[in-house]
C-alpha cells in the first residue's frame, strides 16, 4: 500500500469530500493560497477557488460564529483553526452555540460543521501554541472529538467527520503532519467509536491517544524484550468513546494505563481510568494509570518541555510497577 | 399616501401583529407574576414595531436571528400563540419542545434561527446564514436582530467586517431601547452607534423605531437591495422598552424615571399611534379595531389556558436531541 | 370577573414576599397600574400595581404578612362587594414550624451493644394513640449484632413517635413519648426529615425550585470494620486484608482464604499471581464441623447478688461488684482459672480469676480473649435476648418479674450440651444465694 503524510492525507479527504458536496467549505486564517502554515491546504484553492476555501481576517469568534450560522443554514463549513490553543477565543461560538444548537431547538436544528485544528507539545512553541485542550471540548455534551494517530486515521475519520450532522472538533498533532502511514487509494470511512486495537496482548493494557498511540507502541516493544505482552488501543474518538472494547480489553489484561497528551488534571485520562474502574472494578489487579502531559504550562527550553509529556520508557517503568505488584503511590 | 387593497391588507396585519405581540407580553407577564412560569423572561412590550416592520418585509424564507427579549421577534416571524405559551411553560408541545424556554423561543419553520440568551451571541449565526445565501447562490436575507448593549461585543465587529469584505445579503438591526440591562445606554456606547458600522463601509440608518410603516418601508428597500448583493446593512431603530430588563425588575427608578416611561407609553405607543392613523386614514373603524382586539385577546387567553393544561415532555427526552444521529445519548 | 391580586415572583431566587404596607384599603377605587402594597423581597422594598380597574377587595394578608408567591392575596372586583371567592391566605407568620411534643415520659433509642452508636427500628409494635402498659413490647430495634424487642418501661399512650421504621436513631435519642393521658395531638415524625412536621401539600405549581427540595437521605449505617491502613504496605494479622479486586473475586469464587497467606507471611497486597502461592499451600485440617449454637434461659424470682454485694463490701472490702459477677462466672464454670469479661453499661471489664478467694481476682488488659462473657443488662429494658454464638459463650443478665432472667448463649463447640445446662444451673444458683455458696 502506498504511504502518505498524515498532512496529504488530510488534504485528500478534504478534496474528496468538497468534491463530492457543494455545500462543503473551508474557513479560517490563511487557508487559501498560503494553504495554512503547516501548508497542509496547499492546492485547494486551485480546484475549488476562493468561494469555497475562504481566507478569513484574524477574527476566530467571527468565523467560528459565521461557521455555525453557515451550518445551521444548510451547508457545512470547515472551521481551520490555527493553532489548538486558539479554541479559547471560539469557546462562546463552539460550547454554547454550536453544541446547544441541536438540543435546545428540541431536536429541529442543527449545526454540522467540523472544527479542524491542532494540538501537540515538543515543537518548541511555548506555553500558548503547544497546548493539547481536546478534553475541554469532550466535556461540552453535543460535541463530537476525533484524536486521528496516523495519516490512515486522520483521513478515515475527516471524511466521517464532514458528513456527521452534529458539530465535530478534530485535533491533528502538530508534530505528526509529516509522518508517513500506509493509506489506501480507494475511497474508506472511518466509523466514530470504534476503538482500533492496535496490538494484542494479554499481560497489560495501553490506551493511547493521538501521537499517544505512538508512544504506547513503542512502550509495548520495550516490554515485549521483557516478557510482557502489551495491548495497545487507540479509541480514535473519545466523543463518542468506544467503552466496549475498552472494557473488554481492561477484563482481559486485568491491568491498564492511560496515555494522553492533555494536562493529567480533570482529563481524558481520568476519564477513561474512571469508567473502568467503574466497569471492570472486580477484574482489575492493580489500580488503573494515568499518564497525561504534566500539569504544567508547556516550557520553551527543550531541556523543559520533553518531560512535560508521556514517554515510551515512562510508560514501560510504570507497565513494569504494575506487573510486579508494586504498592503504587504508596506513602 | 395611495391606498391600494394590497395595502390595506398589509397595514391590518401590521396593526394585528402588533397587537399580537402586545397581548402575548401581556400574558406573558401575569403568567410569570403568577409563579406558573419558570425561569426567566424579558418583555418585548413597546418595541412592536421594530419587529413587525422589519419582519413583515420579509419573506418566510427569508431568516432572523433573535434575542433574549425575543417573543416579539417569534410572534413577528410569523409562530403560534399555543405553541409559544407551550415552550414558555416547558411543555412537550412547545417549539422546542420545552428544552429553550422564554430565552431560546423560536419557530424554525418560519426561518428563526433561534433566540439567543448570550449578548450578542447570534450575530456570527446571522453572518453565517447570509453566507450561506451566497455560497450557494439562493437570494434570502437575514435579519440579525440585537441591542444597543450587544453592540459592545467584540463580535459584531469581526462579523460586520468580513460581511462587508464578502457583501453578505445581512442586515444589523439594532433595537436601541436606551437602556444596556440596567444602565443607560449613553453610559456604555461612546461615539455613535451608526458609527460604527460606517467605519467598515455598511451603509446605516437611524430610523424611529416607534413609527411601524416607517420601519417597514425602509427594511423593504434594504431587502431588496441586500437581494441585489448591494448588503449588508446596518438599522439603529430607537425605541422603548416599556418593562424593566425582566419580569422582576420592578424598582427601577434608580436608572430611569416613571415620567419617563409615562411619556413614552402615553404619547409614543407604535400601537396607540398606528390605530389613529388607521382611523384617521379610513382604513378600519374604532369598533373594527376593537373587534380585532378583543379577538386576539381570547386567542392569547385560549392559547394560555391549552399551555396550562398541557402535558410536560416526558423524562425520557432528557438525552434526545444531544446529537442528530443518537436517540438517547445517555443510553 | 373580577380580576386576582397576586404575591409577585420578582426576584430570582424569591419563594415569599412580605407585605411591608397596604396602599389601598378594602373598597378603595383603583385603576390598573395604581400602587396597591408594597412588599419586600430579599432584595428590595418594591410597590406592586393593580392590575386592572376596579375595587379593591376580599384583602386576605395584612402588612407584615409573609406570602408565598403565586397567592392570591385580594382581588381586584367590579364592585366595592366582597365576593368572598377568595380563601383565607395562610399567611406563615414564622416560628410555625416547631410545633410542641405532647408531654410524656420519652423513650430513648437504647444502648445495647458495646459499640454501638445507634439502632435501626425494625418495626413498631403500638401505633399512634394506642394505649399501652409497662411490660408491652413497644418497638424492635436492630444494632449491629441483632434484632431485639424493647418494652414500653411505663403505662399510658403513644403520644408521639419520633423514627420511622427502617430509619436509624442515635443511642440516647428520644423516639417516642408516651403521655398519661390520651394525647389530643399525637406526632408522628421521622429522623430524617430533621423531625420537622411533615408539611402539608403545596399546591401544583411550576417546578421552579423542586430540585431544590430533594430530602436528605437517611444516614447510611455505618460501616463495622475499621478502615484499612492503606499506607502501609505490610499489614499485620488480624487487621483487613490488602489484595485487588480481581485477586478477592478469584479467591471467593475458588473458596480460597486469603487469611492464610497472611499467616503465612506471604507480602502485601495480594495480587492474582499470588493465588497460586496460596493454592500450592498445604491443605489445613478441616476446621471443627459446622457448630449450631446453643440458647437456654433461667428465670430466677429473687436476684440475691445486690445483698451479697452489699455484705462483700462491708465485711471484706470488695468493692467492684463486677469483679463479684466475675467471680461468681468463674466459679460456676469449674476451671482452675478464668478469664471473665463483664459488659455493663457499655464498659467491658475483663478479669482474670483463679480458684480460691474473690479477693484474688485481679482486672487484666481489656483486649485479653475472655473464656466467658457476662452480661449485665439489669439497668436497660430489654426483656428477652437472642444475639446469636460470639467468639466465647455469652451469659447475659436481664431483669424479669422482680427477679432476673439469665440466657446463655455459645456456639455448640464452645460447650457440650451437658456443660451448658450444668453451667447455667449452676450460676443461676449463685446467682439466686450467693452467700450460701460461698459458705
Amino acid at each position: 500500500m502506498r504511504e502518505i503524510t498524515l498532512s496529504q492525507a488530510v488534504n485528500e479527504a478534504l478534496a474528496e469530500e468538497m468534491r463530492r458536496d457543494e455545500t462543503v467549505f473551508i474557513i479560517g486564517e490563511d487557508v487559501a493560497e498560503a494553504g495554512t502554515p503547516f501548508k497542509i491546504l496547499s492546492g485547494l484553492v486551485e480546484e475549488f477557488g476562493t468561494d469555497r476555501v475562504v481566507d478569513t481576517p484574524i477574527s476566530e469568534p467571527g468565523f467560528m460564529g459565521l461557521a455555525v450560522g453557515a451550518a445551521m443554514t444548510g451547508t457545512r463549513p470547515v472551521v481551520d483553526l490555527m493553532f489548538g490553543d486558539f479554541i479559547y477565543l471560539i469557546m462562546d461560538q463552539l460550547c454554547n452555540q454550536a453544541a446547544k444548537t441541536h438540543y435546545m431547538s428540541g431536536g429541529k436544528m442543527s449545526a454540522p460543521l467540523v472544527l479542524r485544528t491542532n494540538m501537540g507539545a515538543t515543537r518548541r512553541s511555548a506555553a500558548q501554541h503547544s497546548q493539547s485542550l481536546h478534553a475541554l471540548v469532550a466535556h461540552i455534551p453535543g460535541l463530537k472529538v476525533a484524536m486521528p494517530s496516523s495519516a490512515y486515521e486522520a483521513k478515515g475519520l475527516m471524511k466521517t467527520a464532514i458528513r456527521d450532522n452534529n458539530p465535530v472538533v478534530i485535533f491533528e498533532d502538530k508534530l505528526m503532519y509529516n509522518d508517513k502511514a500506509p493509506v489506501p487509494d480507494e475511497e474508506f470511512l472511518i466509523p466514530f467509536g470504534e476503538a482500533n486495537v492496535k496490538r494484542a496482548g494479554s499481560d497489560i493494557t495501553l490506551i493511547g491517544t493521538s501521537s499517544m498511540v505512538q508512544v504506547c507502541e513503542a512502550a509495548a516493544e520495550i516490554l515485549a524484550k521483557e516478557g510482557i505482552e502489551a495491548e495497545v488501543i487507540d479509541p480514535r474518538t473519545i466523543v463518542p468513546l468506544d467503552e466496549e472494547t475498552l472494557i473488554a480489553s481492561a477484563k482481559k489484561t486485568s491491568r491498564v494505563i492511560v496515555v494522553d497528551e492533555g494536562h493529567q488534571s480533570y482529563g481524558i485520562t481520568g476519564e477513561i481510568a474512571g469508567r473502568i474502574n467503574e466497569k471492570a472494578f472486580y477484574h482489575l489487579d492493580a489500580p488503573v494509570l494515568r499518564m497525561g502531559a504534566m500539569d504544567v504550562p508547556v516550557p520553551f527550553s527543550p531541556a523543559l518541555e520533553d518531560i512535560t509529556v508521556p514517554t515510551p520508557e515512562g510508560v514501560a517503568e510504570n507497565a513494569r510497577k504494575l506487573m510486579s505488584g508494586e504498592m503504587i503511590h504508596a506513602a | 399616501m395611495v391606498k391600494t387593497k394590497t395595502n390595506t391588507e398589509d397595514y391590518l396585519r401590521m396593526y394585528r401583529q402588533m397587537m399580537r405581540i402586545r397581548s402575548f407580553e401581556d400574558n406573558a407577564n401575569q403568567l410569570y407574576l403568577s409563579a406558573k412560569m419558570p425561569g426567566l423572561t424579558h418583555m418585548y412590550s413597546g418595541e412592536e414595531a421594530v419587529a413587525v416592520g422589519i419582519c413583515e418585509a420579509l419573506k418566510v424564507t427569508d431568516k432572523i436571528t433573535s434575542t433574549h427579549r425575543g417573543h416579539g421577534h417569534c410572534v413577528a416571524k410569523g409562530a403560534n400563540f399555543k405553541e409559544m405559551f407551550c415552550e414558555l411553560l416547558g411543555k412537550e408541545q412547545g417549539y422546542c419542545r420545552g428544552k429553550g424556554g422564554s430565552m431560546h423561543i423560536a419557530d424554525q419553520s418560519n426561518g428563526n434561527l433561534g433566540a439567543n440568551a448570550i449578548v450578542g451571541g447570534s450575530m456570527g449565526i446571522a453572518t453565517g446564514s447570509a453566507f450561506t445565501a451566497k455560497l450557494l447562490g439562493k437570494d434570502d436575507v437575514t435579519v440579525c436582530f440585537f441591542g444597543d448593549g450587544a453592540t459592545a461585543q467584540g463580535l459584531m465587529y469581526e462579523v460586520m467586517n468580513m460581511a462587508a469584505l464578502w457583501n453578505l445579503p445581512v442586515i444589523y438591526a439594532c433595537e436601541n431601547n436606551g437602556y444596556s440591562e440596567y444602565t443607560k445606554t449613553e453610559e456604555i456606547a461612546a461615539g455613535s452607534i451608526t458609527a460604527r458600522a460606517e467605519a467598515f463601509g455598511i451603509e446605516a440608518h437611524q430610523i424611529d423605531g416607534q413609527d411601524v410603516l416607517a420601519v417597514n418601508e425602509l427594511t423593504q428597500k434594504l431587502v431588496a437591495r441586500a437581494r441585489k448583493g448591494e448588503g449588508p446593512f446596518f438599522m439603529e431603530l430607537m425605541t422603548y422598552r416599556y418593562h424593566g430588563h425582566h419580569v422582576g425588575d420592578i424598582n427601577r427608578e434608580y436608572y430611569r424615571s416613571k415620567e419617563e416611561e409615562k411619556e413614552w407609553k402615553e404619547n409614543r405607543d407604535p400601537i396607540i399611534k398606528f390605530r389613529s392613523w388607521l382611523v384617521e386614514q379610513g382604513i378600519a373603524s374604532e369598533d373594527e379595531i376593537e373587534a380585532m382586539n378583543a379577538e386576539i385577546k381570547k386567542d392569547a387567553e385560549e392559547a394560555v389556558a391549552y399551555a396550562e393544561a398541557a402535558p410536560y415532555p416526558d423524562q425520557s427526552e432528557v438525552d434526545m436531541h444531544v446529537f442528530t444521529d443518537v436517540k438517547h445519548a445517555l443510553a | 370577573m373580577p380580576h386576582e391580586v397576586i404575591m409577585p415572583a420578582l426576584g430570582m431566587t424569591q419563594d415569599t414576599g412580605k407585605i411591608v404596607s397596604w396602599l389601598k384599603s378594602t373598597g378603595d377605587p383603583v385603576k390598573a397600574g395604581d400602587a396597591l402594597f408594597e412588599v419586600e423581597t430579599d432584595k428590595a422594598v418594591m410597590e406592586v400595581e393593580s392590575p386592572a380597574a376596579g375595587y379593591l377587595t376580599d384583602v386576605q394578608a395584612e402588612a407584615g404578612a409573609d406570602v408565598p408567591v403565586g397567592q392570591v392575596i385580594a382581588l381586584v372586583s367590579e364592585t366595592a362587594e366582597s365576593s368572598d371567592t377568595v380563601e383565607k391566605a395562610t399567611a406563615d407568620t414564622g416560628g410555625g414550624d416547631e410545633t410542641l411534643l405532647p408531654k410524656g415520659k420519652a423513650v430513648i433509642m437504647p444502648a445495647l451493644g458495646m459499640a454501638q452508636d445507634t439502632g435501626v427500628i425494625v418495626a413498631w409494635h403500638k401505633g399512634l394513640g394506642d394505649q399501652v402498659a409497662a411490660g408491652d413490647i413497644l418497638f424492635e430495634v436492630e444494632t449491629d449484632k441483632a434484632t431485639m424487642e424493647v418494652e414500653a418501661g411505663v403505662d399510658g399512650f403513644v403520644a408521639a413517635l419520633l423514627a420511622e421504621v427502617s430509619e436509624e436513631a442515635p443511642v440516647g435519642d428520644t423516639i417516642a413519648i408516651i403521655s398519661a393521658e390520651a394525647p389530643t395531638h399525637p406526632v408522628q415524625r421521622s429522623i430524617s426529615d430533621g423531625g420537622a412536621p411533615k408539611p402539608a401539600a403545596t399546591p401544583d405549581s411550576a417546578p421552579k425550585a423542586e430540585a431544590k427540595k430533594v430530602p436528605k437521605p437517611a444516614p447510611a449505617p455505618k460501616p463495622g470494620g475499621k478502615a484499612p491502613a492503606v499506607n502501609s504496605p505490610i499489614k499485620p494479622s488480624g487487621g483487613s486484608i490488602l489484595a485487588s479486586p480481581k485477586a478477592r473475586r478469584l479467591a471467593l469464587e475458588q473458596g480460597l482464604d486469603l487469611n492464610r497467606l497472611v499467616k503465612a507471611g506471604h507480602p502485601q497486597p495480594f495480587h492474582v499471581a499470588d493465588l497460586e502461592v496460596l493454592k500450592a499451600m498445604p491443605v489445613q485440617a478441616v476446621e471443627a464441623a459446622v457448630s449450631h449454637s446453643r440458647r437456654l434461659t433461667a428465670n430466677l424470682l429473687t436476684d440475691g447478688f445486690a445483698e451479697f454485694a452489699e455484705w462483700a463490701a462491708e465485711n471484706a472490702n470488695l468493692n467492684d461488684a463486677s469483679a463479684l459477677l466475675a467471680g461468681l462466672v468463674a466459679a460456676s464454670l469449674g476451671h482452675d482459672k478464668a478469664t471473665i469479661a463483664v459488659e455493663s453499661f457499655g464498659q467491658s471489664r475483663v478479669y482474670n480469676v483463679p480458684v480460691g478467694a474473690f479477693s484474688n481476682i485481679t482486672k487484666t488488659e481489656e483486649d485479653t480473649a475472655p473464656d466467658l462473657i457476662l452480661r449485665d443488662l439489669r439497668m436497660s429494658r430489654v426483656s428477652t435476648v437472642r444475639l446469636g454464638a460470639e467468639n466465647a459463650p455469652v451469659l447475659t443478665l436481664t431483669t424479669a418479674k422482680g427477679g432476673v432472667c439469665i440466657t446463655l448463649e455459645c456456639a455448640g463447640h464452645h460447650l457440650s450440651a451437658s456443660k451448658s445446662v450444668s453451667l447455667l444451673s449452676e450460676f443461676a444458683s449463685r446467682m439466686e444465694q450467693p452467700l450460701r455458696h460461698l459458705l
